[in-house]
């Protein structure tokens, strides 16, 4: 893969050990500007070490990385000034207001005192934290904490944005604020890098997603067989026991047939097949009200990539 | 960013951040409430042995008490200024900005400085007391302020810079300590020992009137020779020369009184840190017999006066050592970061 963009994040063949333990061993991948891209894979994988280096607070030992087209490890200053990070661990200023602490973090962009002052506001209006900006950071909830290191990360409008898990600790509405603030952030054009355990929420917020596992980038074949494999469609009628005769009726066998509390699951392999069994489903007379597969695409792909580990024949790279 | 200007957020974040603490405050209060206490003792004590112009005792000893303070405070107060932050999650958040290494590791250092001076600002009510009682010299009170800011800012440096390379905050709090008690205790105990330890065999000789039975009249002896052995600490007063305290005696200019002898502490501390550097006299004669008359050795002010002075040999190892600690601390907090300490974390 050939490193092709001056904007966004291009990764290529990045690796980093810490001492014998092999945090990262081999990722590659293109983030484009205007588009949200995010980044799964398990617990220790890799990925807050990967956001470490492309946020230029560590070095790869092999591999190039490119933010807007600078090296982090050659000219950090040039990423710092168009990058924000938002760490997965919360740190903050106890004793400091909310506000001062954005004003003090956009002062140490280079702003003066007057823009540092105004550009606290804006982002205080723009996380919703007014009622909180002249209390000390250390009363702030979980996700109050989120939101303002979430301002603190675009104090300076950084053009790539790096979230370390952004959403935990939200409650609904906070995380339907932070998808709607998030595709208006990379509408406007910035290239965003996501990394979450809440897959459900990436789905509906990560145009495209790179899997990460063992430290290193899935192939895209392998992604690809994941995301075609089987996986469970939830079906729900107006009479909820008309489902399951009418299954087996189209020659799926009774075993294959489950429930969970909201509908009935049958495993189907792909859409087409699905958009067959929901037209023999509404033939047999079943009156149905909720076809859908049980799991989002993210999710699937990623409960599938982890049931089957890689072939020895499998190439790593993307 | 202008280095200066990125320092200069950095010591607001940690003034705004530190010395707002109600910690702080107390800490203050107690000092002040001590230094009074010394004040009103040493006043009464001079005034007891009715001395006049005993401003320079007074003041002397004020000093003496905000350079043992301050380097009991200093540690505290930047010893864990680094890797507080990092253990806080919050300096990887700093270094992500446009600020440097270098301005994030200056600024704390100028931040923890300012901090310990205030203990300084708090004594000088006192330290007008002192200059009222009379007998100071406007050489004292400037060389002795200069000397001991800039020993507390020795201090500071060490304790940031220690805090950078260090990763356990109590850790580098506890090797803060042991530096400051190397440099004040330690180097005492070195001279004790070294002097002791080095000894140098005297061959003293006598001479004694031998009187006649039932006149006045005497013959002078035969001479007897003794032997014994004397410590050499005339080889290690070098080491003396590192010590804060004496650094601060040896720089300030000297007050001897119209008999030679010392009218403050730091010139007290001097003489004595100076009549070391005299090495014994290893064949002395006792001649009690021929020369009637006896000569008064040398007085205080004679001994320093012929004796060479040190402290700028001791200051320039202070300022080497913090400029080390503070250059080592900044390659530390240099990112992105190749090496890390075992059992750091990056954020």
């Amino acid at each position: 893969m050939r490193l092709t963009t001056t904007e966004g994040i291009a990764v290529e063949g990045v690796r980093r050990s810490f001492g014998s333990v092999r945090a990262v061993t081999d990722i590659s991948f293109e983030a484009r500007p205007g588009t949200v891209t995010a980044l799964v894979g398990p617990n220790g994988s890799g990925k807050t070490t990967l956001l470490l280096m492309l946020a230029t607070l560590l070095a790869p030992d092999e591999g190039s990385i490119r933010i807007a087209g600078h090296d982090p490890v050659v000219d950090p200053q040039a990423v710092r000034a168009i990058m924000g990070w938002m760490p997965d661990t919360l740190g903050s200023w106890a004793s400091l207001t909310v506000r001062t602490t954005l004003q003090i973090t956009a002062r140490m962009y280079g702003r003066d005192v007057a823009q540092a002052a105004a550009r606290a506001d804006e982002l205080i209006d723009l996380v919703g934290l007014w009622e909180l900006a002249d209390r000390p950071t250390r009363v702030l909830s979980r996700g109050q904490k989120q939101k303002l290191s979430l301002a603190r990360a675009l104090v300076h409008d950084p053009s790539v944005l790096l979230l370390d898990e952004p959403a935990s600790g939200l409650d609904p509405a906070a995380r339907i604020e932070l998808r709607i603030l998030v595709r208006r952030l990379a509408a406007e054009g910035r290239t965003i890098l996501v990394s979450s355990h809440v897959l459900a929420e990436l789905d509906e917020l990560a145009d495209t997603a790179i899997y990460v596992e063992r430290g290193a980038s899935i192939s895209a074949e392998r992604v690809a067989r994941a995301t075609s494999s089987a996986r469970p469609w939830r079906i729900r009628a107006l009479e909820p026991t008309s489902i399951a005769p009418a299954l087996i009726a189209t020659g799926i066998p009774a075993e294959a047939i489950g429930a969970d509390g909201s509908g009935i699951l049958v495993s189907v392999d792909t859409e087409q097949r699905a958009a067959a069994l929901l037209g023999a489903l509404v033939s047999a007379g079943v009156e149905v009200t909720s076809f859908s597969p049980a799991t989002g695409d993210l999710e699937h792909t990623f409960l599938d990539l982890q049931a089957r580990p890689a072939e020895p024949g499998d190439g790593v790279r993307l | 960013m202008k280095l200066w200007a990125g320092v200069g957020v950095i010591i607001g974040l940690e003034l705004r951040q530190r010395v707002r603490g109600v910690a702080w405050y107390v800490l203050l209060g107690v000092f002040v409430v001590l230094i009074g206490i010394v004040t009103v003792l040493v006043g009464l004590a001079t005034a007891s042995f009715g001395g006049e112009d005993s401003g320079g005792w007074l003041y002397s000893l004020i000093i003496y008490f905000v350079l043992m303070l301050g380097t009991l405070i200093a540690p505290a107060l930047s010893g864990n200024a680094i890797n507080g932050e990092r253990e806080a999650g919050t300096l990887a958040t700093i270094q992500v900005t446009l600020v440097s290494a270098a301005q994030i590791v200056l600024g704390k250092f100028l931040a923890a400085w300012i901090a310990t001076l205030a203990f300084l600002v708090a004594s000088s009510p006192f330290l007008v007391v002192a200059a009222a009682l009379g007998g100071l010299s406007v050489g004292t009170v400037l060389v002795s302020l200069l000397v001991l800011a800039v020993e507390l800012g020795v201090i500071a440096a060490i304790g940031v810079g220690l805090s950078a390379i260090l990763g356990r905050p109590l850790f580098s709090i506890v090797v803060s300590y042991l530096a400051v008690a190397a440099l004040s205790l330690g180097t005492l105990i070195a001279f004790g020992l070294g002097g002791v330890a080095i000894q140098s065999e005297v061959r003293a000789t006598t001479v004694q009137s031998i009187y006649e039975d039932g006149s006045d009249s005497y013959t002078c002896g035969p001479p007897t020779v003794s032997i014994y052995s004397a410590p050499r600490f005339d080889l290690f007063w070098p080491i003396l020369s590192a010590n804060p305290y004496v650094v601060l005696a040896d720089a300030t200019p000297p007050q001897f009184s119209e008999y030679g002898s010392p009218t403050d502490l730091f010139t007290g501390v001097a003489s004595l840190v100076r009549a070391v550097q005299v090495p014994p006299d290893l064949s002395p004669e006792f001649d009690y017999c021929s020369s009637a008359t006896f000569e008064p050795g040398p007085t205080q002010e004679e001994t320093y006066a012929k004796t060479v002075p040190s402290w700028f040999v001791g200051l320039l190892l202070h300022l080497v050592l913090a400029a080390g600690a503070l250059s080592w601390g900044i390659a530390r907090t240099k990112t992105p970061a190749r090496k890390l300490a075992v059992g750091s974390r990056v954020a």
